[in-house]
């Protein structure tokens, strides 16, 4: 498989969408479509050869997960934000340190381009989550 | 008929802004004014994507079947693990804690992962806090560090910062706004000025920082990403200011260093006490997440990740917390109030959680009402019944009933007490 991609690092948070759609459901269209989604700058779109809107897949040591890019026109190449919420955390190494807090801002993750692969709902992503053996 | 509700308090995030006007008509909530964006979503869309009925494995049951089940599972748990606490109001905590003791259980809240970090600093160093209105009063230097306040808490910087205060004439000119982040969010767009850090820089900076504020010359050209040039520039803005406060959120805690980027930022609030008068203040997400840690302290004399395994509670971040519990695979039955794990967990805490009962009492659908066996839909809590909640500053507020909730519907507390009830006469 072509695992060739842009090396960066990961970083989640709220996003003023990702809050108002949580309130109109955490299983609706509106919130799968403002949370399943990687936010970078444009030359790391052009990098990966996407156009916004086109799916990505965002792998960590963890494992991986595809969602939709979009553009920050604010962000700088090295850095990639998702929303906090299911897609992020798919990716999301459960080491706390002995802290109870895994590392939600800072994780090393490669962007990988996924034309064609589907950005799974709420529901198949927790299907596959909890079915690998 | 429409029913007008003036200053009403908004049940979304910590800043529990306490201004809000509501108009409901046939039960429903029809008009917000005041309230931010997120706000108007939750009083707007209360009715919205419910959990209709309770549900065991699926399939409708009465409200009593859903907790003589729930009693069951529970009764039967060797380890269980009672989770969630910090979207419902205070008296449903009390419930949940009887719950634990009963049990011999765990009891964590959400803040395990949100501000946890914020609590072990303030452990290991002790606790700045002030009021938000000192800040609104007082405050001419405001840093939000590694926290989005446009869009968490997107009135905080209207009510608080960017707003004519006692000793604060001209909210623009008399504040400097400074934002520290790894990227430039959109309130940096804001902010006065922007200071960008390497990613897992904090610790190193707040350090270089204090370095320079106690009169340290560094022998190194950056730190945490920040050139010394700059850092000196900052450390002596800091000095020079009349009352500073330090807002920060999950970027702090959740980052490389978690509690040692707050154990490091109270420090460099107290070496800037010996210059002038600074604070700080966690900005707390969800609208209780800070009512949690303060009735968590009252009940059981710890703030999360407390254990009643001994008959007494304990507490140990990292062992006891959900997180932990779940990924070491320790819990065998979770209890879930007012919060969404599987939707904010990591994978593996996520795995396990499908392979033991989960209890869930939440109003709406969510990752976790899909993964549980039993499902208990409640009342939406400051919006179908009333209750208190505490702001990120620490002040207790009370939250009004507006509407009722659906046809029997309870609040958390009434389901809670009505589980424990039943516990209690089958737990010896």
């Amino acid at each position: 498989m072509n695992d060739v991609g842009v090396e960066v690092v990961l970083t989640s948070g709220r996003t003023l969408k990702q809050g108002q759609t949580m309130e109109l459901g955490k299983l609706n269209q509106k919130y799968f479509e403002a949370v399943a989604i990687c936010e970078v700058d444009k030359s790391t779109l052009e990098a990966l050869g996407l156009e916004e809107g086109e799916p990505v897949k965002v792998k960590t040591a963890t494992g991986s997960v595809v969602v939709a890019c979009k553009l920050d026109r604010r962000a700088e190449p090295g850095i990639a934000f998702m929303p906090c919420g299911p897609w992020a955390n798919a990716v999301l190494d459960s080491d706390t340190i002995e802290s109870g807090m895994p590392r939600f801002k800072d994780m090393d993750a490669k962007l990988i381009a996924a034309k064609g692969e589907k950005v799974p709902s709420a529901e198949d992503l927790l299907k596959a989550i909890v079915e690998v053996p | 008929m429409t029913e007008v509700f003036e200053d009403q308090v908004c049940p979304f995030c910590g800043c529990l802004c306490d201004d809000i006007r509501l108009e409901v008509e046939n039960g429903k909530v029809v008009k917000n004014d005041n309230g931010c964006a997120i706000s108007k979503a939750k009083f707007l869309n209360h009715h919205d994507d419910r959990i209709e009925s309770p549900t065991v494995k699926k399939s409708a049951v009465s409200l009593d079947d859903a907790i003589d089940k729930a009693v069951e599972i529970l009764a039967s748990a060797k380890r269980p693990l009672i989770y969630g606490l910090s979207s419902t109001e205070n008296d449903a905590h009390r419930e949940a804690y009887k719950i634990a003791e009963t049990l011999g259980g765990v009891v964590d809240n959400t803040s395990s992962v949100c501000h946890g970090p914020t609590i072990l600093g303030v452990q290991e160093s002790g606790e700045a806090a002030g009021s938000l209105a000192e800040v609104k009063n007082r405050a001419d230097t405001i840093i939000y560090w590694g926290s989005n306040p446009q869009f968490a808490h997107p009135r905080h910087l209207s009510r608080y910062v960017r707003v004519q205060g006692e000793y604060i004439k001209d909210a623009k000119a008399d504040r400097k706004i400074w934002v520290f982040d790894i990227r430039k969010t959109i309130s940096a767009n804001v902010a006065d000025e922007f200071v960008k850090l390497a990613p897992g820089g904090d610790l190193e900076l707040i350090g270089a920082l204090r370095a320079i504020v106690r009169g340290h010359p560094l022998d190194v050209e950056e730190a945490g990403g920040v050139s010394i040039e700059k850092i000196t520039e900052i450390a002596e803005a800091l000095k020079g200011t009349k009352y500073g406060i330090l807002f920060f959120g999950l970027g702090l805690t959740q980052s490389k260093g978690r509690h040692r980027n707050i154990d490091a930022a109270i420090r460099l609030v107290q070496d800037l006490n010996a210059y002038t008068k600074w604070n700080m203040m966690p900005m707390r997400g969800h609208f209780n997440v800070a009512g949690a840690n303060k009735t968590s302290t009252w009940q059981t004399g710890y703030p999360f990740a407390v254990d009643y395994a001994k008959g007494y509670p304990r507490y140990q971040p990292g062992e006891y917390t959900a997180v932990d519990m779940l990924v070491n695979k320790e819990a065998d039955v979770m209890l879930n109030i007012a919060a969404d794990p599987a939707a904010h967990f990591p994978r593996a805490a996520i795995r396990h959680m499908s392979t033991i009962p989960v209890i869930n009492i939440d109003p709406k659908r969510n990752m976790t009402s899909l993964l549980a066996e039993v499902n208990i839909p409640v009342a939406l809590s400051g919006i179908e019944c009333d209750g208190s909640a505490v702001r990120m500053d620490g002040l207790p507020l009370y939250l009004r009933k507006v509407v009722d909730p659906p046809d029997g519907v309870l609040p958390d507390r009434d389901v809670l007490k009505m589980i424990h009830t039943k516990l209690r006469k089958v737990v010896k």
